[in-house]
């Protein structure tokens, strides 16, 4: 009896994929597009606010710099707070159906609306981590790059953001496998994506379960492998965990006060004696 | 007649209603190796600090080469690539390599193309003893290495100043005396310096100029061999005696 409903749903899922393989495979190709697309606009976006955010500013700086920077921090704050807060469902029906009445025009493009209310949406989270992630630093950190001369930017672009990416790469990882989920929901303004496939295909045929029971197969695959790449991505950022002594560079060895490898007369000798007890 | 390299004039710092520094003037000559001393909150890293301006002075001013970098005329990040600082935990880059460190200031802030801004790292880290570990990252080698790699970053972007803030008080005790290895050998090559520092011996043997502070005020300055064999002020005197017996 058992053996006999099992062999119906896989009867029933092979017809479907033989028929409409096709179908599912570009839902899964647009999903993937559209996240890995949003995601990354989304962390540009989250940087950006990040960098915004975090522009020191004192009572000693003049006071156009200041008012500007307070504008900037209420504008990130506004759009956090409003794409943080609604659905994501609703954002798109705003922006698609909103259009004409603010510009007089609609998106002919499904695709580029769907990339800005996806990418707008992870942004939004994305700032947040930002602002964690590089709250999180040393700012021992930032006072070495300002005391050899750079400024906010170049601070920011070589020194902190690069370890704040490392730090942040869970969060963007959760926030792209979220993505691979939620961008189901672009189906509302006709987006051609992984779940519109099911809706398409189990409307034509009902055969809502064994439809289901692929759909729930192929979100899960695409959302292991991208942990999968995440973790390897991790350790990749997270650098080797060894390093190789080098003693044979010919400027190394010629350019210096001293030779390596150091002998017992060299004066900069770990073992030196010199001013040993005489700490305060 | 030699040059003023730096002129700090009437420098007062408050942090809202406690008053760090008071009225501070002293003047760094091309170079002089001058040590600060004093007890635990006494100002010295403040007035390090506020040289660098990594804080701002509430009043007073900072000349370098006679021109007043408080003023808003010169870029702050101009002026900080001329001065070095070592900081007491070192804050090494620790998203980069010890070579990485050493070149990413001449690159993005001095303009220097890759070639010669490695080079010039590689000198200054051979400089240092550090040269074989250039692939470590910072996180991977001892506090007195991590020492010696900031004073080559420091050095790597040629200062005219270079500011030490107690380069030795977070290290274990056997590793201090390569990091004074170090500076000692600096101070040998007429490298301009205002140290920072507890090491007595430093500030007696290496110095050419030593400054007592107490309370936020310069209360003694001069010849280290007058500050320690015969300090006029009694303050001196009992903090010599107290930080030399101990």
């Amino acid at each position: 009896m058992e053996n006999h409903m099992f062999a119906q749903l896989f009867t029933d899922i092979a017809s479907l994929w033989a028929k409409y393989h096709t179908m599912y495979l570009t839902g899964i190709l647009n999903t993937l597009i559209l996240a890995v697309v949003a995601t990354l606009i989304g962390c540009v976006i989250g940087f950006i606010c990040g960098i915004l955010q975090t522009i020191p500013c004192g009572p000693k700086d003049n006071i156009v710099k200041r008012v500007l920077l307070k504008i900037i921090r209420i504008i990130i704050r506004i759009y956090v707070e409003v794409f943080r807060g609604t659905p994501m469902i609703l954002q798109a029906v705003f922006i698609y159906y909103g259009m004409p009445y603010f510009f007089g025009v609609s998106f002919k493009d499904i695709w580029t609306v769907s990339i800005i209310v996806v990418s707008v949406n992870t942004g939004a989270y994305m700032a947040e981590s930002v602002r964690g992630g590089i709250m999180s630093i040393d700012p021992g950190q930032f006072e070495g790059a300002r005391a050899i001369g750079m400024n906010h930017l170049q601070t920011m672009l070589y020194i902190v953001l690069p370890q704040t990416l490392r730090n942040i790469m869970p969060q963007i990882g959760n926030n792209y496998i979220i993505n691979v989920k939620d961008t189901s929901v672009m189906f509302i303004i006709g987006f051609n994506d992984f779940f519109a496939v099911h809706k398409m295909v189990s409307g034509a045929v009902f055969k809502y379960f064994p439809s289901a029971f692929l759909e729930m197969g192929g979100y899960l695959i695409l959302t292991l492998v991208a942990s999968f790449l995440l973790r390897k991505m991790e350790k990749r950022l997270a650098g080797k965990s060894n390093y190789e002594l080098v003693n044979t560079d010919t400027l190394t060895m010629s350019a210096g006060t001293y030779s390596y490898p150091r002998d017992a007369a060299s004066p900069f000798d770990e073992t030196s004696k010199d001013y040993k007890g005489e700490k305060a | 007649m030699s040059e003023h390299i730096l002129e700090i004039r009437h420098l007062s710092k408050t942090f809202g209603t406690h008053a760090v520094l008071k009225d501070i003037d002293f003047t760094v000559d091309k170079g002089d190796v001058t040590s600060i001393i004093g007890a635990s909150g006494s100002g010295k890293s403040t007035l390090l600090r506020c040289i660098n301006l990594l804080e701002t002075l509430t009043t007073g001013e900072i000349l370098f080469h006679g021109q007043d970098v408080t003023a808003g005329k010169i870029n702050p990040s101009a002026y900080r690539a001329k001065v070095g600082m070592v900081f007491q935990n070192f804050n090494l880059f620790s998203n980069l390599t010890v070579l990485g460190n050493c070149m990413i200031g001449q690159q993005k802030v001095s303009k220097i193309p890759k070639e010669e801004a490695k080079n010039r790292a590689l000198y200054y880290l051979n400089k240092v003893g550090m040269a074989p570990y250039i692939n470590a990252r910072p996180d991977q080698i001892s506090g007195g290495q991590k020492q010696r790699v900031a004073i080559a970053r420091a050095l790597a972007m040629e200062p005219e100043v270079l500011l030490f803030d107690e380069p030795t008080s977070a290290l274990d005790p056997e590793m201090v005396g390569e990091v004074l290895d170090v500076m000692k050998s600096l101070a040998k090559d007429r490298m301009t310096m205002l140290v920072v520092t507890h090491e007595m011996a430093f500030a007696r043997d290496v110095s050419t100029h030593v400054v007592y502070m107490a309370d936020g005020v310069i209360e003694e300055e001069g010849k280290p061999s007058k500050i320690f064999s015969d300090p006029e002020s009694p303050r001196t005197r009992e903090f010599l005696k107290r930080i030399l017996n101990a």
